[in-house]
């Protein structure tokens, strides 16, 4: 063990009689990692919801993740390493998150009482988010432990199979809804917690930033479940041939 | 039994209390500070519009100095301060509120160039110095010569109390909040500490202590209606009247010209300092009429006249509170008032919901004179040692040091406070080095005994007899018998009712028999001290058959220099007694460096002058005559006072040389 | 015409030991501009003379009277009975801090121990000749200094806030206001490495969440949002 780790904990200084940087790298972390999950779960969307377009879409940029243009038919393995980035960021993120939940029943107790006299909005906000992470520890892993063992499994049909034939549409409806309160609210917590957007009228900006929240909130869950109807869609039609894979000639064919 | 030992004990914790534990702490003395509240909350925190020192940076008031400040505050104080006590003050003033700026108070400061300012209704633009940039600004107050108030908007009794708490924090001063002393520990006229009752758990403790310093503010909530907070009920000087300390001029009591109506809640003087006006029901701009000179900015005690008087001529606006004024400082801007009047804005909105930057009739707020601040106090000597007791000494409003005789000018309490706290501090601070003192600890357990039984037998009382009832019956006399106007017919009912009422006091009954935690309990034994402290303003005020200053009798109209120019001592003689006896302490004309005249305001040839008066005057103008040398050997010569030499160094100001 | 309204005050004496919680209605007359202070101070003189409170210059100036009203923090003195339209007002103690008696809470020791953790004070090496011309200070800097120093410890951001209801060691946003306070006091000498030693932990900066319920309920409306990002922001650097 290390003398260091020993002198902190009893002390609460360092060798150096200083504080430890630990907490301000932790917390630093804990809107970095948000951040990116955020920024990610909104490209995210933006991927699978181009089956609203059209199956031939979002096909292709299945394969242009899969760096269809320097392999030849596209590998799974740029798709197999981001899984994983993400699923450790992920885990991080939750890790570093869940200093902050309540734990013991006095601190729930007293946490819910307060918020349910104050009714203030923000403290509410913060609730969603300490219950939707609590979810997302289960439902995030269960989603991405699939995709990371099944990383080539990502396309119209392949993806429509595994919602409606696998039956993960349940799954999916929690995901979408716990991650985009979530993320939003993540996202808003971020702007004020670091003071970005502040501009001349912090109060003004703030409320702005929280319309932003709710708009965005609000876009997210539409898209999401209008993608969702989508895959079922497919994946209703797709069920006798279930396992095949969609080509783009497929559809050509289909079309006639 | 329950015994702390302390050098240096201080009741009160308002700025008086925390800057001379600072003073005592310095000095290695181990320091207690006594508080009813969490200090931060000390009514010193409600000072808004600012602190008197004679900086004279701003460019109306340059030329400003000592000398000046000293004039201000003697007329102010309508002859009635001791002027050696005066000259301590305006000398130190100037360090005090350099002193703040050093622990971090934000006094405004100086811009350089143009600014608006409202002088005399009137938008005007002056122009600062360019080498004032970034020095400590000033405002205009009532009753001065220059623009010599320091302000931090008008929060300064705020920012100045968070820096002297956190001050005497940082030199680790013990403060113990909730603590109450209801008696002070004396033996052969010396005083060795306070009884202490805690309110936290509500039990008693003896503090021991070579010196006892009072510094628990003023006695406002004898009066019904009073800008005082709610803890200013002249505890501090019931304990010491109870030992035998001599109080002085109790009778004199400031009544502020603008609080609002119906709250008593106060709006600042800076409010007309800032060029603010008074108006009446057709919304006419009255004081020029009634003081040419000063207009809206005499002294506090002309200006609450005047407008009462007004009032009485039928000018009053009719409200269901009865009649009232209006203060309107619409016409400094929505600027203005939302930067350095934002706490007036503030009260203003949520207790009468009008907003004073909303453009005419729609910003007048409704003001009515009401009690504001107690010239009177413990006597003390110059050092701020009790005249009559060793080893108790009392600074800041309790105490009557005596800088502000029958009145005091705005902007001088807050000054006081630090001031005090600084000079008496110190000399507290001497007493406490230099003191062995043999604790007798019998003494001291008796004294707590005594206490205790005391307590038990109110507890034990079964009387017919409300205690609310009584402080009601008392706030109400005084408020319709002891007020602006007095005469003595009422003065004389006033005390007798007041005498019943202390005798009622001892036939009470307290509903809820617990010692400890027990508000009921706590008005039980407080009332009492609060009916003496009553008695002594109001036979002070009866027996003086003279106006002076605050003090202004129906009866006696004339300030009267002949047989009056002495200062009130009053006094408990025996512990049964139900009033105090009273004795009188002249002024000595002959040592006075500026002997009585007109003050400048207020009504003329209104005063029975003194014959000495003129005698005296003859010879200062002949050493003013004779004299060749500067300002301070010319002080000197006038009438010289006893200082600490760190304080009575010159204060250099902006153009002195070596800057 | 006035109205019958109803306060309801949770009573408790912990240092009783016969004293339970409970919650205690009185029922009063309603008078133009009646505020909190007005009605309990009605309600101790004539009803319950055991009620205790904390008032003391009843002008929002002083911050003793903190309390949960209709549970939300708020100042009581400033509060209008008027506010309520239905005439029913909820009393509770302020949570976070020691209870004293019913609506009494030591706000006292808990702000003390705040100042003497942040060191609540300038810090400096420079000796100041008091006898000398004061120490120039930019306008602009002086009233930025003024706008945080504000703060009158009423503790209502630390009522509101979850990280303090629920982890007891929390600085506060009244403790982060004032570390930002003396940040930018040109008498300090502090640097933000000092500052980092008093609040670079999960009981300083790094706890707060956020939740703003500091800055929403600050009877003084402080900037209490943009500081505390500030000093994260610059804590986060060091």
């Amino acid at each position: 063990m290390s003398q260091e780790n020993i002198i902190e904990s009893l002390t609460g200084k360092t060798s150096k009689k200083k504080k430890s940087r630990i907490p301000a790298k932790l917390d630093f972390l804990q809107s970095a990692t948000g951040l990116i999950l955020a920024i990610f779960m909104i490209f995210h969307m933006l991927f699978v919801s181009t089956i609203l377009i059209s199956k031939d879409f979002m096909y292709s940029v299945t394969k242009a993740f899969e760096l269809s243009f320097i392999f030849e038919g596209g590998s799974t393995v740029p798709v197999f390493i981001s899984i994983l980035i993400i699923f450790i960021i992920f885990i991080f993120h939750a890790f570093l998150a869940m200093r902050k939940f309540p734990i013991s029943y006095k601190e729930v107790l007293r946490l819910k009482t307060h918020s349910d006299l104050m009714n203030h909005g923000d403290t509410k906000l913060w609730i969603i988010q300490v219950v939707t992470g609590f979810l997302l520890f289960f439902l995030g892993s269960v989603h991405l432990y699939i995709m990371l063992t099944n990383p080539g499994n990502i396309g119209p049909f392949a993806s429509s199979d595994r919602v409606y034939s696998d039956t993960m549409w349940p799954l999916y409806i929690l995901l979408l809804i716990a991650v985009e309160f979530h993320g939003a609210i993540g996202l808003y917590r971020l702007s004020v917690k670091w003071g970005w957007f502040e501009g001349s009228d912090p109060k003004k900006s703030r409320k702005r930033l929280k319309k932003a929240k709710w708009i965005l909130s609000g876009v997210m869950l539409v898209l999401g479940a209008a993608t969702l109807v989508a895959y079922m869609k497919i994946g209703a039609e797709h069920q006798s041939n279930y396992g095949e894979r969609y080509t783009i000639q497929t559809e050509v064919q289909n079309a006639y | 039994m329950h015994i702390r030992y302390t050098d240096a004990l201080i009741i009160g914790g308002g700025l008086a209390g925390l800057r001379s534990a600072i003073a005592t702490s310095e000095r290695g003395l181990d320091t207690i500070v006594l508080s009813l509240v969490p200090v931060k909350r000390s009514h010193s925190s409600a000072a808004q519009g600012g602190m008197q020192a004679s900086l004279g940076n701003s460019i109306m008031g340059e030329g400003d100095n000592e000398d000046i400040h000293f004039s201000d505050t003697v007329k102010g104080s309508d002859w009635g301060c001791d002027q050696e006590v005066a000259r301590m003050f305006v000398q130190t003033a100037p360090k005090a509120i350099r002193e703040l700026a050093a622990w971090g108070v934000p006094w405004n400061r100086v811009v350089k160039g143009e600014r608006a300012v409202v002088i005399n209704a009137k938008h005007t633009t002056i122009t600062e110095k360019e080498e004032a940039h970034g020095l400590i600004n000033a405002r205009d107050f009532g009753g001065t010569k220059k623009w010599r108030t320091c302000y931090t908007a008008d929060a300064t009794g705020h920012t100045m109390l968070y820096a002297v708490t956190n001050e005497a924090m940082k030199r680790g001063v013990v403060i113990e909040d909730k603590k109450e002393a209801i008696s002070l520990i004396m033996k052969d006229g010396q005083c060795f500490g306070a009884i202490v009752r805690d309110l936290k758990k509500g039990g008693l403790s003896a503090y021991v202590a070579k010196g006892t310093m009072i510094a628990t503010g003023g006695y406002g909530r004898i009066y019904k209606q009073s800008t005082n907070a709610t803890i200013c009920k002249g505890t501090g000087h019931a304990i010491a009247l109870e030992a035998g300390a001599y109080l002085g001029n109790m009778e004199a009591i400031q009544f502020h010209p603008t609080p609002m109506v119906p709250s008593g809640i106060l709006l600042t003087e800076g409010c007309r300092g800032d060029g603010g006006v008074l108006r009446d029901k057709d919304g006419y701009r009255f004081m020029p009429d009634y003081e040419p000179e000063k207009k809206d900015l005499a002294s506090r005690d002309v200006v609450s006249r005047r407008m009462l008087e007004h009032i009485k001529k039928g000018k009053g606006v009719k409200s269901s509170y009865g009649d009232h004024l209006w203060l309107d400082i619409s016409i400094l801007g929505r600027e203005h008032i939302e930067k350095n009047l934002r706490d007036v804005q503030d009260i203003s909105m949520t207790f009468n919901g009008i907003d004073p930057a909303d453009k005419d009739e729609n910003g007048w707020m409704p003001v009515l004179p009401m009690q504001h601040y107690s010239m009177g106090g413990i006597r003390t000597t110059p050092k701020g040692q009790s005249v009559n007791i060793k080893g108790l000494f009392s600074c800041g409003e309790a105490a009557c040091w005596d800088m502000h005789g029958f009145n005091r000018l705005g902007g001088n309490s807050v000054s006081e406070t630090v001031v005090a706290g600084m000079i008496v501090g110190n000399y507290f601070a001497d007493f406490c080095e230099e003191t062995g003192i043999a604790i007798d600890t019998k003494m001291v357990q008796d004294e707590l005994g005594k206490q205790d039984e005391y307590i038990l037998g109110i507890l034990a009382c079964d009387g017919n007899e409300k205690i609310f009832d009584i402080k009601d019956k008392m706030r109400n006399i005084m408020q319709d018998k002891v007020g602006i106007f007095r005469n003595g017919k009422d003065l004389e009912e006033a005390v007798e009712e007041l005498k019943i009422l202390l005798q009622k006091t001892k036939n009470i009954t307290v509903a809820n028999k617990c010692r400890l935690l027990n508000p009921e309990l706590e008005e039980a034994y407080k009332v009492p001290m609060m009916l003496k402290v009553a008695l002594c303003v109001a036979k002070g005020a009866r027996d003086r058959t003279e106006s002076r200053g605050a003090h202004f009798r129906e009866d006696y109209l004339k300030r009267d220099d002949e047989n009056w120019l002495n200062r009130t001592i009053s006094y408990w003689k025996n512990k049964d007694d139900l009033e105090p006896a009273l004795k009188y302490e002249e002024l000595d004309i002959m040592k006075m460096e500026i002997p009585p005249a007109f003050r400048g305001y207020g009504r003329k040839g209104f005063i029975l002058e003194n014959p000495l008066s003129q005698k005296r005057q003859e010879e200062v103008d002949k050493i003013i005559e004779n004299h060749k040398s500067d300002r301070g050997s010319l002080q000197e010569k006038l009438m010289p006072y006893e200082l600490q030499a760190e304080y009575k160094i010159k204060n250099q100001r902006l153009g002195d040389e070596d800057e | 015409m006035s109205r019958e309204i109803t306060i309801t005050a949770l009573k408790y004496n912990p240092s009783d030991c016969n004293s339970k919680p409970t919650f205690v209605d009185y029922k009063l007359q309603e008078e133009p501009g009646m505020t909190l202070y007005i009605a309990l101070t009605k309600i101790k003189a004539t009803v319950d003379h055991d009620l205790s409170s904390d008032f003391v210059c009843r002008a929002g100036i002083c911050g003793a009277c903190g309390m949960i009203i209709n549970g939300k923090p708020k100042l009581a003195c400033k509060t209008l009975t008027s506010d309520f339209k239905d005439g029913k007002i909820e009393l509770l103690p302020l949570p976070t801090f020691p209870l004293i008696k019913d609506l009494s809470v030591d706000t006292g020791s808990w702000m003390k121990n705040m100042s003497i953790r942040v060191n609540s004070w300038i810090v400096t090496n420079e000796k100041t000749d008091i006898s000398k011309l004061e120490k120039r200070i930019e306008p602009e800097v002086a009233d930025e200094v003024f706008e945080l120093d504000r703060c009158i410890e009423c503790g209502l951001c630390v009522a509101g806030c979850s990280t303090a209801i629920m982890r007891k060691d929390f600085v506060g946003a009244v403790g982060l206001n004032r570390v930002a306070r003396f940040s930018i006091d040109p008498h300090d000498e502090r640097t933000d490495e000092d500052f980092y030693e008093l609040i670079g932990d999960d009981e300083g900066i790094f706890g707060c969440m956020s939740l703003l319920a500091c800055e929403d309920y600050c009877p003084k409306n402080l900037p209490l949002q943009s500081k505390i990002a500030y000093m994260r922001r610059k804590m986060i650097k060091v």
